[in-house]
């Protein structure tokens, strides 16, 4: 145990103190910062550009309640967000600025197309009276990939028609109003008679857990593998062999990389605290939809730590039996297969948490790390497939370090070519 | 007094190739032991085995006294054939850690590190990193660390290989020294000529069976003194000669073998017909002379 230790305390120390560590973990944050920062500083640029827009239609009438619908639509979906970051002049420029033409020839559309080519204005609706019969309307613009933009004039020329087509009937505005506000649908999940987190914050966080899990078991499970390829051609390895077990040295180094890799996690979600705690504080209310449950947070850590062992150990296995980094890529799938076969698994799993084929998979050891995870996150199964399933994951971890160990002992020590598989049975077979 | 090393017929084979074929030795506590073979003759995998790195299929190792146990790893220091460090540690850090290992404390292992660093000049160096140092200065901490926690057997794979002279030196010193502090070196070499003067004892290993193994002086008396060394100026006929069994000619130094029964004066009468005798002495074979007969027997 005490050589374990000096193993992992030298595995975690020096690479603590690696240079690649120290930038990759200062750089992370950076990183995520920017792609959420960038995206959102840049379309908070875009309000400020007007686009023109002109709507063609036959009936002015028509046209006129499609702009009156574009306007308003447009102040109202300001109000929500108009927190005090937000300056009030945004929503006093107002985004569109509309035309209206009544000519609906071909000589007109094809004037329109020249006026969007040579930019004198961004865009036209053609709203003429047989697209409306056949409820068909084109927008016609340079680029017509902001997909917001598209929905806002889709919604626009649909709420238009039929408020105006409900005001034929001899509605009044404030009944047309009435029928036509949306409805607030929301699904919550029960959790010993409490209500808790809803449908899609549970879907939201453990797709984002799973994500954060099958990442960092790679990242980590290849760390090992390569520290054990680095090792194997530095000759090390039979100096410590000759104080230490195979065993021990490897148990060392796969909890002294896993240790690592919960240190760079703490300080990414340190840093992340630190940063958006202000804003918790002013705004609670959007994270407050999407609050994470304690047993998921719990869960996470756990699964998180045994499917590390897992699938390191298995990583360990495969990095003895190469002597390179390119051979490394060759021979990885065996424990790439199962992570990402859990995660396909992980939708219908988590539609149907406690369906048959959900139980008989979160059982499997490779599975259970994202599976398990989906489970509890969705429906906390009964204690008993919980700890069975952790048990299960534990023995079989601890049979994987006696094979890989195995492995390793005679395979640190070859340094030909990789061996088949009826070799590796005999090098399982002269370790004994 | 039980000895420090007792191998009883350990075997093993790696498929169908015999790597160790029943081989036992013994070695004396406080003597120094050369284990000798040609490339491939199973000496390393001797030593692995020696050390529980590897299991033999069959047989028994003992240690001081006792079956093969991992404790008694504390005991004994190790400089593999393949020698590795940690490229990207520092040297005292690395030394640390592999003192730690053998059971000494932190600060014991820093402070017999510092020691030893300054014994075998590389004191300099202690704060740079592995990868910044000669191979030949990566040897040196090598057996600084298979020496830190003092250990009872020294086991050396090919310690001289890649040295050069001064520093051979300096480690033939170390290893005399030991042997007088009543520590047990055992080490494996081709060069016939450290063996000879630092062994005890010796083993020669080929295709993994023991050959020739025990007191170095008793092996060399058994061989006689049948080994001519002549000094001359001239041209003495020793080729056809019914007298010699084998000759390595130098020019005007040679050294004859003679045959089983062959008398020493007869040769010398022939070789004073034709040319001029400075030197001839009646001696033991060398080493180097041993190794290759029995070597070449086996083949």
């Amino acid at each position: 145990m005490h050589n374990a230790w000096l193993v992992f305390q030298r595995e975690y120390l020096e690479r603590i103190r690696s240079k690649a560590f120290i930038i990759m973990t200062l750089l992370m944050p950076v990183f995520m910062a920017s792609t959420i920062l960038i995206p959102a500083f840049l379309s908070d640029m875009k309000p400020g550009v007007t686009r023109r827009i002109v709507l063609v239609a036959n009936n002015a009438d028509i046209a006129d309640a499609i702009k009156q619908q574009l306007l308003s639509q447009q102040t109202k979906s300001d109000t929500p967000s108009q927190s005090k970051s937000v300056p009030a002049s945004k929503s006093a420029s107002p985004r569109y600025s509309i035309e209206i033409d009544t000519n609906t020839t071909d000589a007109e559309r094809d004037k329109l197309r020249r006026d969007v080519s040579d930019s004198k204005i961004d865009g036209f609706l053609w709203l003429s009276d047989s697209n409306l019969a056949n409820r068909k309307v084109v927008y016609s613009a340079k680029d017509v990939t902001d997909f917001g933009e598209s929905i806002e004039l889709r919604n626009a020329v649909q709420s238009a028609l039929v408020k105006r087509q409900l005001g034929q009937k001899g509605m009044s505005d404030a009944e047309i109003e009435t029928v036509l506000k949306p409805i607030d649908f929301d699904s919550v999940r029960i959790e010993k008679g409490k209500e808790g987190a809803s449908g899609i914050a549970v879907f939201l966080v453990s797709f984002t857990m799973v994500m954060l899990l099958y990442v960092n078991v790679l990242v980590y499970g290849f760390a090992v593998m390569r520290s054990i390829i680095e090792e194997k051609n530095s000759r090390i390895l039979e100096v410590l062999l000759s104080s230490v077990t195979a065993k021990q040295l490897l148990a060392g180094k796969i909890i002294g990389v896993g240790a690592v890799g919960l240190t760079q996690i703490f300080i990414w979600l340190a840093i992340a605290g630190a940063f958006s705690l202000p804003g918790l504080m002013s705004s609670r209310s959007m994270l407050s939809n999407v609050h994470i449950p304690m047993v998921g947070v719990l869960a996470f850590g756990i699964f998180f730590i045994l499917g590390y062992f897992l699938y390191s150990t298995m990583y360990a296995a495969l990095g003895s039996m190469v002597n390179s980094d390119q051979e490394a890529q060759q021979v990885q799938w065996p424990a790439m297969l199962p992570i990402i076969f859990a995660i396909v698994l992980s939708t219908p799993v988590l539609q149907h948490p406690n369906s048959q084929l959900a139980f008989w998979t979160s059982m499997v050891p490779f599975f259970a790390p994202i599976l398990m995870f989906v489970r509890i996150m969705a429906e906390t199964p009964p204690m008993w497939q919980i700890i069975l399933c952790i048990a299960l994951m534990l023995l079989t971890t601890w049979g994987l370090l006696g094979l890989s160990s195995r492995i390793y002992r005679v395979g640190i020590l070859m340094y030909g070519k990789r061996p088949t598989l009826p070799e590796l049975r005999k090098w399982l077979r002269y370790a004994g | 007094m039980p000895d420090t090393v007792e191998l009883r017929a350990i075997h093993k084979t790696y498929d169908h190739f015999v790597a160790v074929d029943h081989l036992s030795l013994n070695i004396r506590e406080g003597s120094v032991y050369g284990l000798l073979g040609p490339n491939g003759a199973g000496k390393t995998t001797t030593i692995r085995m020696m050390i529980g790195i590897n299991m033999p299929d069959e047989g028994e190792v003992w240690l001081f006294g006792e079956k093969f146990h991992r404790q008694q790893l504390q005991r004994i220091g190790y400089l593999p054939e393949e020698r590795g460090l940690y490229k990207r540690m520092k040297v005292l850090d690395h030394l640390v850690f592999l003192g730690r290992l053998h059971g000494l404390s932190g600060a014991e292992a820093r402070k017999r590190s510092l020691n030893w660093c300054e014994r075998l000049q590389i004191s300099d160096w202690v704060q740079k990193k592995v990868e910044e140092l000669s191979k030949g200065m990566q040897q040196k901490i090598q057996f600084v660390a298979a020496l830190l926690h003092d250990p009872d057997l020294l086991i050396l794979d090919e310690p001289f290989s890649g040295l050069d002279p001064a520093n051979a030196v300096m480690l033939k010193d170390v290893m005399v020294e030991l042997k007088k502090s009543g520590k047990t070196i055992l080490f494996s070499t081709h060069r016939m000529d450290q063996v000879e003067r630092l062994c005890d004892s010796i083993c020669l290993i080929d295709h993994g069976r023991s050959v020739l193994e025990g007191d170095l002086k008793k092996i060399k008396a058994s061989y006689g003194k049948n080994t001519v060394q002549m000094q001359y100026e001239g041209d003495p006929p020793f080729d056809h000669n019914e007298l010699i069994q084998s000759v390595n000619n130098y020019g005007n130094y040679v050294e004859l073998r003679l045959k089983p029964g062959a008398d020493a004066q007869q040769l010398l009468r022939t070789a004073c017909e034709h040319a001029r005798i400075s030197r001839f002495e009646l001696v033991e074979p060398s080493l180097e002379e041993i190794f290759l007969d029995v070597v070449g027997q086996n083949a």
